[in-house]
């Protein structure tokens, strides 16, 4: 790997950058989808309309225009509201890297608002009203019986969640975020092997959702441990 | 014709399933024109047995054939036996995405290659055999259970068998249409059909077969006419069964 | 800054022109992955080894890694390669419409069969014992029985699908084409009205999306009329 060599930082640092947008959309995405679920199980019609509004908007509309949108939305705002401080300023940006987290969490996070919907509907009531007969309290109810039931209903799709999160990253990279395929147009650019760069980008992406699939994989058998028939 | 050759023989057939040996050492002869009841307790192996009597589950010990062609993992052998072995399931497998009509004559076109003018003739003749060619047009979920397996022996029976399996054809259904499908069974019996049938319906058993076989733990434990069978068996396990089954 | 609705109605004229790249590369690379995806779930039934292995790790390697890094993969990496130069196929890699089509078609192949292996798998063993019972051989069981059940059983999830490969056609912007994402960037270049033109874009998508949900629902009806009971 000859060629790599003096870039394999560049990717090492893309990796990260990879990671840390893993963590944080995860993060949001999940309170998005959560957000999402509940309003859509409550009882309330503006609340459900305005859930449903959300998973329209952000299912039917492409994943490059949401994260467009958001960044250079975002900073003609803050732009022309700096100017008003500061005339000279001439570009403010929201920095690619929430313009970006924040586009792929409400995307995401609108899939996963039918998941926990799904899954919070899935626990079988029978096993809230038993809970409920021995007088076990409400948030208890919540916490020990509904969430750990819910959490195992939703695990496949949620592992699949993960996937897209890891892989709309690649996205951000239009806006200008540095994670790996940034890098390796840059490294394209100086060093003119576009193939074997982008095959790099390929294989780190292929090992993070190896990561996130084995991870799911075990949480699986963990949950179901107790399932299985005729044991 | 009678006393002649055997039309299913099966010597010494053992079956697991991994570990589990499903079936024992089965011996089983049925001649033209014989009607042979399977009972027993669930997990008796009764199912698997007639099963591997058209392939359906692979024995492992001993040999079967029906007529002259041994079951083995030669396919021509295995199409020329389907062809001659009728089945109907307990839960009936009506084609769901195919007309009545449709589902009585893809067999036929296909496995024996009827024209399609002939294949119709047949299977209106056998939907009026069962008395529901009313229904030709409908698709399976249209009807009720009853008339769904009536279907599916008239079905099995446009392939012109030489011998009927049943596997417990009655079990799945509601009590009031469990009548209309044994009538259509016993009326085939009549005619002379060679029939191998798992099931619970004992005056059935008593009134068509010629020979009930009880299985329990994978062995067939006794064998004899309805008369002697249900009135004085002789081994214990078949007696407890008997007063399990007829005492509710 | 305002909204200016005005630029609204002189742009839209212009992006619609791109609506016709968008449908040629959605259904060019639909049909093409549709077939490439029921050989791939062949492939993976067939029992044999040396045949599901491949389309297994084909499938892997395509759904584990980012469209945009497959894109760039075939448009930037591609042309590198003497053996892709001088080869029968350079006139389409050559051209980014060939390679955008290449790329779609492609991955959408590696989730499509997936989806119809799901349909094949569920299938009710007991229709094909019965097929079997009745002398029909695997050949035969496959195409009259498991086929036309297993189409229905996977088309909501193809729908999906299908949405998501219009989603990805708006990443052809990314490589010089001038489909409706590509011609909105543009003007968003030249006018600093990110809202303007990209909200309009997104309801165009999104209106989209609502069509072919509604044809999918229609073929799901048509495919599934034996499902129901009445007439």
């Amino acid at each position: 790997m000859v060629i790599l060599s003096g870039w394999w930082d560049d990717f090492f640092w893309g990796s990260v950058v990879v990671a840390q947008v893993f963590l944080a959309s995860l993060v949001l995405m999940i309170i998005f989808g959560l957000m999402g679920a509940a309003a859509k199980l409550s009882g309330s019609r503006i609340a459900q309309k305005i859930a449903n509004g959300y998973t329209i908007v952000f299912r039917g509309t492409p994943e490059i225009l949401v994260i467009l949108l958001l960044y250079f939305g975002s900073a003609i705002t803050l732009t022309s509201i700096a100017k008003l401080f500061n005339p000279d300023i001439k570009f403010l940006d929201v920095p690619p890297f929430w313009a970006g987290t924040i586009a792929i969490a409400l995307i995401v996070g609108s899939y996963a608002t039918e998941t926990f919907r799904g899954a919070f509907l899935g626990v079988k009531p029978g096993s809230i009203e038993a809970a409920e007969a021995l007088g076990i309290n409400g948030l208890q109810v919540f916490i020990y019986v509904r969430v750990p039931e819910m959490w195992r209903l939703a695990l496949p799709a949620f592992g699949n969640h993960m996937l897209s999160l890891i892989k709309d990253t690649a996205l951000i990279s239009i806006i200008g975020l540095n994670e790996t395929l940034f890098v390796a147009k840059q490294a394209m650019g100086a060093t003119g092997q576009p193939f074997i760069m982008y095959i790099t980008v390929g294989a780190i992406y292929l090992g993070f959702s190896t990561v996130v699939t084995l991870t799911v994989m075990g949480l699986e058998r963990y949950g179901n441990r107790t399932m299985k028939a005729g044991t | 014709m009678t006393g002649s050759k055997p039309l299913i023989r099966m010597e010494h057939v053992g079956k697991y399933f991994g570990k589990f040996k499903a079936l024992n050492d089965i011996n089983l002869e049925v001649t033209k024109g014989e009607r042979i009841v399977v009972c027993g307790p669930s997990g008796s192996g009764k199912s698997t047995m007639i099963r591997c009597i058209n392939r359906l589950e692979k024995h492992n010990e001993g040999r079967i054939f029906i007529g002259d062609i041994e079951l083995t993992d030669n396919l021509k052998d295995l199409n020329a036996v389907r062809r001659e072995v009728g089945m109907v399931f307990q839960s009936f497998n009506l084609f769901p995405h195919m007309t009545i009509l449709k589902n009585l004559m893809l067999a036929q076109k296909l496995v024996r290659k009827t024209s399609k003018v002939e294949a119709r003739e047949m299977a209106m003749h056998y939907l009026e055999r069962v008395k529901i060619p009313e229904q030709a047009a409908k698709y399976p979920i249209q009807l009720s259970g009853g008339q769904q397996q009536r279907v599916a022996i008239a079905r099995a029976l446009c392939m012109k068998p030489e011998v009927m399996l049943f596997d417990e054809p009655t079990s799945a259904l509601d009590p009031e249409m469990i009548s209309e499908v044994l009538e259509v069974m016993t009326s085939l019996a009549s005619e002379g059909m060679t029939m191998v049938c798992v099931t619970h319906e004992m005056g059935f058993a008593r009134s068509v077969a010629d020979r009930v076989i009880f299985m329990d733990g994978g062995e067939i434990v006794e064998e004899a006419a309805p008369d002697t069978f249900f009135s004085a068996p002789k081994n214990a396990r078949t007696q407890l069964f008997l007063s399990q089954i007829l005492s509710h | 800054m305002s909204f200016d609705v005005s630029l609204i109605f002189t742009a839209l004229p212009k992006v619609l022109m791109g609506i016709g790249l968008t449908f040629q590369l959605l259904i060019l690379s639909g049909v093409l992955g549709l077939m490439l995806a029921v050989v791939l779930m062949l492939m993976r039934v067939s029992g044999k080894w040396y045949l599901s292995w491949p389309a297994q790790v084909y499938i892997y390697v395509f759904r584990g890694t980012p469209i945009l890094v497959q894109i760039f993969i075939i448009y930037y990496g591609f042309p590198q390669l003497e053996f892709i130069r001088e080869g029968i196929l350079w006139p389409i890699f050559r051209d980014p419409f060939g390679c955008a089509i290449v790329a779609l078609t492609l991955n959408t192949a590696a989730y499509v069969s997936e989806i119809l292996r799901g349909g094949v798998l569920g299938v009710d063993r007991g229709i094909l014992e019965a097929g079997e019972a009745l002398g029909l051989n695997r050949r035969q069981r496959f195409t009259y029985l498991t086929t036309p059940i297993a189409a229905r059983l996977a088309l909501p999830a193809y729908g999906n699908d299908v949405i998501s490969l219009l989603k990805s056609t708006a990443l052809a912007s990314t490589i010089t084409l001038a489909d409706m994402t590509g011609i909105a960037r543009t003007i968003v270049a030249q006018t600093y009205a990110p809202y303007e033109i990209f909200i309009s874009l997104a309801i165009i998508y999104m209106i989209i999306t609502f069509f072919i949900q509604k044809l999918m629902a229609r073929i799901e009806l048509w495919l599934g009329r034996y499902t129901v009971r009445t007439g």
